[in-house]
């Protein structure tokens, strides 16, 4: 199992080197000059020359590359072309809002679409099922900016029951993680129910009824563990959605994570803090789903006899 | 007289499939009685299996449906009581050994776990104490009480079909089901799990209904032996009965298709056809479109229940003597 792990994590290594490739190029191919930017309209020629030098801008692209691909390795993603700041904290500064919307979304997720997909599931071509299945089809549908404005228009604006937007305590969670994670649930849900549905129909389900278990001991004990791989592999990638997805619902409800952080940054063309939180979000995403990979061997005892 | 344990009467089950009605299993009673091992015989699609699930109630619904019968285990039908009275039952007093070992145990939970949780379940005892006497009913099977903590996939198939048996018997039940339970093994796994089943089925007095496609097992195993063809037993008898006087057609076929060590035979006699549709069963006796001695009659009209000698019944016109001497009176050819 240690060994695993350490195989994984050294798999870390191309995945990152992939993804700083591609956003390097990225913010290499988007238009506009980050000195000039920086410098406002007015700068004259020269102040923009030189402020290019400083940057480092005048350098063949390989060695800017390379620059940035060590200064990752010594955890220096530069600094900002807004404020100077270092971009590393900035991140530290941005990503526990992020990650607290990101966690709650998912907790919103796992919540509604684990228990509607088991039922859905044991009680197959119900009206219950017909009604969750037209539930996540909405519920997958609704693009996640839009039901954020719908959430606020109707629980914050007409109902008065919740803030309209802005960060603090529990009540400013809620709209935003509903809004992000009504998606996730809806995927959760599907992948819940059809999962169950093939484990309900095996064989050692009806060896376990065949002993006189109670129908909830057979789902609950017997299938759902069986059933939770596929889920939790759902569950692993769409952190990866939510991540996303943050990025606009932060923008709806003012939320200072690392999304909105990160927009304004690619407005500015701030470089070195998109290409720092970007790396930084795919690492986030990666591990997740090496945790995704660890839980299995819990889970199932033939996975972890192929991990040795 | 022997005592009845279990008296199956007129059962008939159903799964419905797009629409169409399939009868699997039609009007069929039969009894076990106490300490006795009914063999029950046919082709895959015979309903054999479906029967097995009936008695326990465990038919999927929907599709599957009991339409009728009843089922007289312990002065109750079990057919009728409750669901909590079932899964007393369930495990306990019945247990069911399944076909395929490879897919029966739980793959995420160890099989000394998967024994005990039937134990803990039935017996007024700790979880402790269950898993303790789940690693003594391993030895009982031959498996050595500390593989308890084993998963199954770490097993062979005639180990986990071991296992299977342990977790079957381990409540003493007072009739075991077993469907198929060789079927899915090698020859000479076979004849040790089949030894070890009915040792300990001595040992601990148990009733037994073995399903099974194969004449050879019955013949080892079973005191009586029923014949099912689409979902009707068509000859029941004890074990003598039926393997010096096989009766009906289909039993006859059965008998011809097995190899002869004694008899130099270029080809074997297979029975012509195929198993009908079981949505489309024949009229009168469904055998009658592969019948090599069928009868006008056997197309129009259903054979009854016709007693031999002993316990010996069979269904078919061929020992109706109202058909038959129907027959001699009006000299039409026997053959149509």
């Amino acid at each position: 199992m240690f060994r695993f792990v350490m195989k994984r994590l050294l798999m870390l290594i191309p995945v990152l080197i992939g993804v700083s490739l591609i956003v390097f190029t990225l913010m290499q191919l988007t238009p506009g000059d980050p000195a000039q930017i920086m410098l406002g309209p007015q700068a004259s020629q020269e102040d923009i020359e030189n402020m290019r030098e400083q940057m480092g801008l005048n350098e063949p692209i390989y060695v800017q590359y390379f620059k940035f691909l060590f200064g990752i390795v010594t955890l220096d993603f530069g600094r900002s072309i807004q404020d100077g700041q270092a971009v590393i904290t900035k991140i530290f500064e941005h990503l526990p809002a992020t990650l607290k919307l990101t966690f709650a979304a998912m907790v919103v997720a796992i919540a509604i679409g684990v228990p509607v997909g088991i039922i859905s599931a044991t009680r197959q071509y119900s009206f219950f099922d017909h009604t969750s299945t037209i539930g996540a089809l909405v519920g997958f549908s609704m693009p996640n900016y839009w039901l954020s404005l719908m959430l606020i228009i109707i629980f914050a604006v007409n109902l008065n029951w919740l803030p309209v937007s802005g960060y603090g305590g529990m009540v400013f969670l809620i709209l935003p993680a509903i809004a992000l994670g009504t998606q996730t649930a809806a995927v959760i849900m599907r992948m819940t129910r059809s999962s169950m549905l093939e484990v309900l129909r095996s064989d050692y389900i009806r060896t376990a009824r065949a002993k006189g278990l109670t129908e909830r001991a057979v789902i609950y004990v017997h299938a759902l563990k069986n059933a939770l791989i596929p889920i939790i592999t759902v569950v692993g990638l769409q952190v990866g959605v939510l991540l996303e997805g943050a990025i606009l619902t932060e923008a709806v409800f003012s939320w200072p994570g690392i999304g909105r952080f990160m927009v304004d940054a690619i407005r500015a063309k701030d470089f070195p803090v998109v290409q720092g939180s970007v790396l930084f979000i795919a690492f986030l995403f990666v591990m997740v789903n090496l945790l995704v990979d660890v839980l299995y061997a819990y889970i199932d005892p033939r996975i972890k006899a192929q991990y040795k | 007289m022997k005592e009845v344990l279990i008296e199956v009467k007129d059962l008939s089950v159903q799964y419905t499939s797009e629409g169409k009605e399939i009868k699997a299993v039609n009007n069929i009673s039969f009894q076990v009685n106490k300490g006795e091992t009914l063999g029950i015989v046919g082709e895959t699609g015979a309903g054999k299996t479906t029967t097995a699930l009936a008695i326990m109630r465990l038919i999927q619904t929907p599709p599957g449906k009991i339409r009728n019968g009843s089922v007289q285990f312990d002065g109750k039908d079990l057919l009728q009581e409750k669901e909590s009275v079932l899964r007393k039952v369930r495990g306990n007093k019945i247990s069911m050994i399944f076909q395929d070992p490879m897919t029966s145990l739980n793959p995420v939970y160890t099989v000394g776990d998967q024994i005990a949780e039937v134990i803990w379940l039935h017996e007024k005892v700790s979880k402790t104490e269950a898993r303790k006497k789940a690693g003594s009913i391993l030895e009982l099977v031959g498996i050595p009480a500390e593989r308890g903590s084993e998963y199954p996939h770490e097993f062979s198939g005639g180990m986990k079909q071991r296992v299977g048996i342990a977790i079957a018997l381990a409540c003493n039940p007072q009739l075991l089901i077993a469907d198929e339970p060789t079927t899915a093994l090698d020859v000479t796994i076979q004849a040790q799990v089949l030894r070890l089943m009915t040792n300990l089925k001595e040992k601990l007095n148990t009733s037994m209904i073995l399903i099974t496609h194969d004449l050879g097992v019955v013949s080892e195993v079973c005191d009586k032996v029923a014949i099912m063809y689409a979902g009707e037993i068509v000859e029941y008898g004890t074990l003598e009965e039926i393997f010096r006087n096989p009766s009906h057609p289909y039993t006859q076929g059965l008998f011809n298709s097995i190899p002869n060590m004694n008899k130099k035979v270029r080809r074997l006699t297979p029975i012509v056809g195929l198993m009908p549709d079981p949505t489309e069963i024949p009229s009168g006796c469904s055998f009658h479109p592969r019948c090599p001695k069928a009868m006008k009659e056997c197309k129009s009209m259903k054979p009854g229940n016709i007693q031999l000698n002993g316990e010996h019944k069979v269904s078919c016109h061929l020992f109706d003597e109202t058909v038959v001497r129907g027959r001699v009176e009006t000299n039409e050819p026997s053959t149509p």
